[in-house]
């Protein structure tokens, strides 16, 4: 094998990764931040169920994650009908099984640092907007967002660098299919296994200096919010 | 005249809320009772931000209490909550223009109160750049009154809006607010711990009490009533009166109030001649006399007669009300409660409609509570 294929391949991955990453952030805006929100302000009963189930993927292994994702999403089932029928693939070995994955994964990432960010801001600053003649929409538009700038950042940051830096989750859903489910992690892994150092220290290196650019980005934006994961 | 008719009842936490009143008057109605009695829940409920109890709130004709017709932003009121909130992303001006951007209509109204108003009597020009994290407190205060009032609002809920002010400024704010209702006829329904503010600028007053309404009344009324000492324990007795200024001596800093005829003189200069002055008296530092005395222990001699006499269980005490001798007029409308031991009471041989004289000394008048009116 030439070197450029390896090189392509190794792209392929980044391109991959990046990808993942962007369109998982995507949808953890979509349905991280309305969670945040309610955790942080609605619920008061259901809180501790829905923060525990938030905060699961946190402490379980990627692999129990995965298992069930493979199980409950099996072609026979409900959720595995919707799933093709909304993606045209099934769950295991597609790129939006990766997704669907990376959300769950991630999703304590995004939900944590957001809520604690709205619960700073507090029910006082949303009663003032709304008692000034500011609708809900307004309020959350032109208040809370942003006074909760850093939280959105910090959210968004840390989701995507986690989301880039995931294993056992993709591997187990994804299977690691070069092209469409190979993200960088799992080629460093692969490149390791076959004793090719030189490149997998290109890779992981890359890796290594993007998240440190990443963090660092964020902790100099972000230098008196603690970034508090639990 | 605005009216406005209220029932909140229902358990809120550990509170349960009992509460109905019809509000008739377009002055300043005081919310008065100890801390958990469910005052900041009664604006809160106004506001709509109460789910879950019983409500009515019938504000001139109109039924506002569906929340969901009539949520907190379509409100006709202005509500300054306990702990003032400025938007810490906008400078003190984009606060203000908050607020007018989501009322348009109502402030391009003739009748509406301006921002220029609102910035030459609150003092805000210097502040109208700055951001709202390096504001004092009472700097604070006034933006957020302010803003509150930019809403137009058709009434004015004001959640202890004075607590962390110093004295000084207070004094000017309460002037404020007393003109402001004045000249625009909005209501405030005001909530306060502090027996100065209701002197000064309390028109009505609500005692509650366990989230239920003990008594209401006018304040001079209700202040001179014991069911207001019983309520707290916290404030002596005390009665308010109503003078005018005949004097200022600048030099000795004392003023001479002409009350119904009879004078009584106050340390400091609480307003200009012929400015009527309200004056709290405590029923302790009143002295007694059935007969004038010859020789002058203070200069504050007043005459009046007695109208009730309450001699209190298991106490040393006695409440008496006395009705100020109108010298102008013989109308007796003035009330002083005094508070005297039924010990001197049964020794001067007291009775109703007896004459007696009031000595006063007026040191012991309270500085805060006087304010031209």
């Amino acid at each position: 094998m030439d070197i450029y294929h390896h090189l392509s391949s190794d792209f392929t991955s980044i391109l991959i990764t990046l990808k993942l990453a962007i369109i998982t952030c995507f949808f953890l805006a979509l349905i991280g931040t309305p969670l945040a929100y309610f955790l942080a302000f609605k619920s008061r009963k259901t809180k501790p169920f829905i923060e525990t189930i938030v905060t699961l993927p946190l402490v379980l292994p990627p692999t129990v994650i995965g298992f069930y994702l493979i199980i409950f999403f099996n072609p026979e089932t409900v959720f595995g009908k919707i799933f093709i029928l909304l993606t045209g693939e099934q769950l295991i070995f597609s790129f939006y099984g990766l997704v669907l994955a990376s959300i769950i994964y991630s999703m304590p990432f995004w939900v944590q640092p957001l809520q604690a960010s709205f619960e700073k801001i507090g029910r006082d600053t949303i009663r003032t907007s709304l008692s000034l003649g500011a609708g809900s929409l307004g309020t959350f538009l032109h208040v809370i967002m942003p006074l909760c700038k850093k939280g959105f950042l910090t959210s968004f940051i840390i989701s995507f660098a986690h989301t880039l830096g995931e294993f056992g989750i993709v591997l187990m859903v994804g299977g690691g299919i070069h092209g469409k489910t190979k993200v960088i992690a799992i080629s460093i892994y692969d490149h390791v296994e076959q004793l090719s150092f030189g490149k997998a220290h290109i890779l992981a290196g890359g890796m290594l200096i993007l998240s440190f650019i990443i963090l660092l980005t964020l902790f100099y934006f972000n230098k008196r919010t603690v970034v508090r994961i639990k | 005249m605005s009216n406005l008719s209220v029932l909140f009842k229902g358990k809120i936490g550990n509170l349960f809320l009992n509460f109905e009143h019809y509000f008739k008057n377009n002055g300043i109605t005081i919310l008065y009772g100890p801390n958990g009695s469910g005052k900041s829940t009664i604006i809160s409920a106004l506001g709509g931000f109460i789910n879950g109890i019983e409500t009515r709130i019938i504000f001139n004709g109109n039924e506002l209490h569906d929340i969901d017709k009539y949520p907190p932003n379509k409100r006709p009121f202005g509500i300054m909550f306990q702990n003032p909130i400025l938007f810490e992303h906008l400078s003190i001006e984009e606060n203000l223009d908050f607020v007018i951007k989501r009322n348009q209509i109502k402030n391009q109204n003739k009748s509406s109160i301006s921002k220029e108003y609102l910035i030459k009597h609150l003092e805000l020009n210097s502040l109208l750049k700055r951001s709202p994290e390096n504001l004092s407190g009472g700097e604070k205060l006034r933006v957020v009154l302010a803003r509150t009032i930019l809403k137009q609002p058709k009434y004015l809920l004001l959640d202890e809006p004075m607590s962390d002010l110093d004295i000084k400024y207070k004094a000017k704010l309460l002037v404020f607010l007393k003109n402001f209702n004045k000249k625009f006829k909005i209501p405030i329904l005001y909530i306060t711990h502090s027996i100065e503010e209701i002197s000064q600028i309390g028109d009505q007053i609500i005692l509650v009490k366990d989230g239920k309404k003990i008594a209401s009344g006018a304040v001079s009324d209700i202040l001179n009533t014991n069911s207001f000492g019983d309520l707290t324990g916290k404030f002596e007795l005390s009665s308010v009166l109503d003078g005018i200024v005949l004097s200022n001596d600048h030099n000795l800093h004392i003023t001479t109030l002409d009350l119904d005829g009879q004078k009584l003189i106050v340390p400091g200069l609480p307003g200009n001649f012929n400015d009527v002055v309200r004056v709290r008296i405590r029923s302790r530092d009143i002295l007694l006399s059935s007969s004038r005395l010859e020789t002058k222990i203070t200069e504050n001699e007043l005459e009046g007669l007695i109208s009730t006499i309450e001699i209190e269980n298991n106490s040393a005490f006695s409440e008496l009300v006395i009705l100020l001798k109108n010298l102008k007029n013989n109308k007796n409308i003035q009330k002083l409660r005094a508070r005297i031991t039924t010990y001197n009471l049964k020794k001067m041989k007291l009775s109703k409609n007896d004459t007696v004289f009031i000595y006063i000394s007026s040191v012991s008048i309270d500085r805060q509570a006087y304010q031209s009116i």
